[in-house]
């Protein structure tokens, strides 16, 4: 083995790019999956890789449980710069678990807890919330419940609160949330990914702001829902409502529903720049994946050829 | 419907808060502690039902009057503002739900306003309904 066994560590940095020009050229529905899918690839492969590092540090470390054939000579040239990975190694694939797991408890305690302040009310798919507050949120689980408050209501017009509740229901069928935790996980497990996860997270919400005008049958009310509900958020007295959320993307969702709509076909030819980008981010998660998988089989015969029959 | 009463106390304090509102709303006219605490099956210690009521009142979803030695309570809210309040409480809590709860806009920084605006042609924050 050489350095490249630290190649799935960095090359998420090689998606920066390609998720750049994902969101921007393809149709949102095969950017959020194509992402998505590079995300996990990747996130999975760094934590392989940094778990074999850990191995290798483990074994170093006096009193260890591990196989004394572990930490031969033969074990430590296989891998470039042991000493310092093999044990950087331990704490760092802490800190991922770590994460992780608090990712998931939170997903899980929000999901739960807002599923229980709901349970009261009547209706199975909707509920309506009398605040000042205008927001509106899709709840996955079960059939999924579209979340919205009277004071976002009021200030969308008729055509605009069903375009409103086809962009909510289009989150719920297509199991956004599930996309969303994915990357989540995956920003958490590599940081790199982090680009990813702020694409995915613009790209899902195109997705469903298609499928509503799709639904609604015109793409501009569709972009005065989008645009006067943000204009109403920003209005709002209660600003910690509104002021985690990431800057910029509302505009653009406005723009591209003002622009035609984006050509349906999944897989554009390698000829073209959304052609490019495809291609690119596949590439790139094979390699890393074939990369991590190499690094992997490499060392596990390492250690077996090291382990006493 | 009513939890053991030793877990009453903080799992379950969201929905003990909409069965004893509903069964505020269910009264006809101002009812008492015990009232309440025997429409709900009477599995609930008195304290319970009390601490949940004064719980309600901070919320500003009931209302109390003194009657001799006690209070009778009346429901000032229905069901649907409770579950808004707590909804409310949920979100201003989290600061990560965005990985849970996909929310139809993002908030808006200042110079995106003006763009926005630009965009969809809406000249200023009194405009009406004019969607197509």
């Amino acid at each position: 083995m050489g350095v490249f066994v630290f190649l799935p560590l960095v090359l998420p940095l090689s998606a920066w790019p390609v998720a750049r020009l994902a969101e921007t050229r393809l149709h949102p529905r095969t950017a959020t999956r194509l992402l998505t899918a590079v995300a996990v690839v990747m996130a999975l492969c760094s934590t392989l890789c940094l778990a074999l590092l850990m191995v290798v540090g483990t074994a170093q470390l006096p009193g260890n449980p591990l196989p004394d054939g572990w930490s031969d000579p033969e074990v430590r040239a296989a891998l470039p710069y042991d000493e310092v990975a093999g044990r950087a190694a331990i704490p760092a694939l802490t800190v991922v678990a770590a994460a992780c797991a608090r990712t998931l408890l939170r997903h899980r305690r929000v999901t739960r807890r807002a599923r229980r302040a709901l349970a009261a009310l009547p209706g199975p798919t909707v509920a309506v919330l009398p605040d000042s507050a205008p927001y509106a949120y899709a709840l996955p689980g079960g059939r999924g419940r579209v979340v919205v408050t009277t004071a976002l209501l009021a200030g969308l017009a008729p055509a605009e609160r069903r375009a409103l509740f086809a962009h909510e229901r289009a989150h719920l069928t297509a199991c956004h949330h599930r996309h969303l935790l994915a990357v989540h996980l995956a920003a958490r497990a590599n940081p790199f990914l982090r680009p990813l996860r702020t694409a995915v997270l613009y790209t899902a919400e195109r997705w469903a702001d298609e499928e509503a005008a799709r639904a609604v049958g015109d793409r501009r009310t569709v972009a005065r829902a989008i645009g006067k509900a943000a204009l109403l958020s920003a209005g709002t007295p209660a600003p910690t409502l509104a002021a985690l959320a990431a800057a910029g993307p509302v505009p653009r969702r406005v723009a591209a529903l003002l622009a035609p709509a984006p050509a349906a076909r999944d897989w554009p030819s390698a000829c073209t720049a959304a052609g490019l980008a495809v291609w690119g981010a596949t590439a790139g998660a094979l390699m890393s994946a074939m990369s991590s998988a190499n690094s992997a089989v490499t060392l596990f015969l390492t250690l077996q050829a090291a382990t006493p029959l | 419907m009513a939890r053991e009463d030793g877990r009453a106390g903080r799992r379950g304090q969201g929905e003990l808060e909409g069965q004893v509102l509903g069964a505020l709303g269910e009264a006809e006219g101002p009812v008492s502690a015990a009232w309440v605490r025997q429409h709900l099956g009477g599995d609930l210690a008195h304290t319970t039902v009390v601490t949940i009521l004064t719980r309600l009142l901070a919320k500003d979803v009931v209302a109390r009057e003194r009657r001799g030695r006690s209070f009778l309570w009346t429901p000032t809210a229905d069901v649907a503002r409770l579950a808004a309040l707590r909804m409310r409480r949920l979100l201003d809590g989290e600061h990560d739900r965005e990985a849970v709860l996909a929310s139809f806009v993002t908030a808006l920084p200042p110079g995106d306003e003006q763009v926005l605006r630009a965009l969809l042609d809406i000249p200023g924050a009194d405009d009406g309904g004019t969607g197509a």
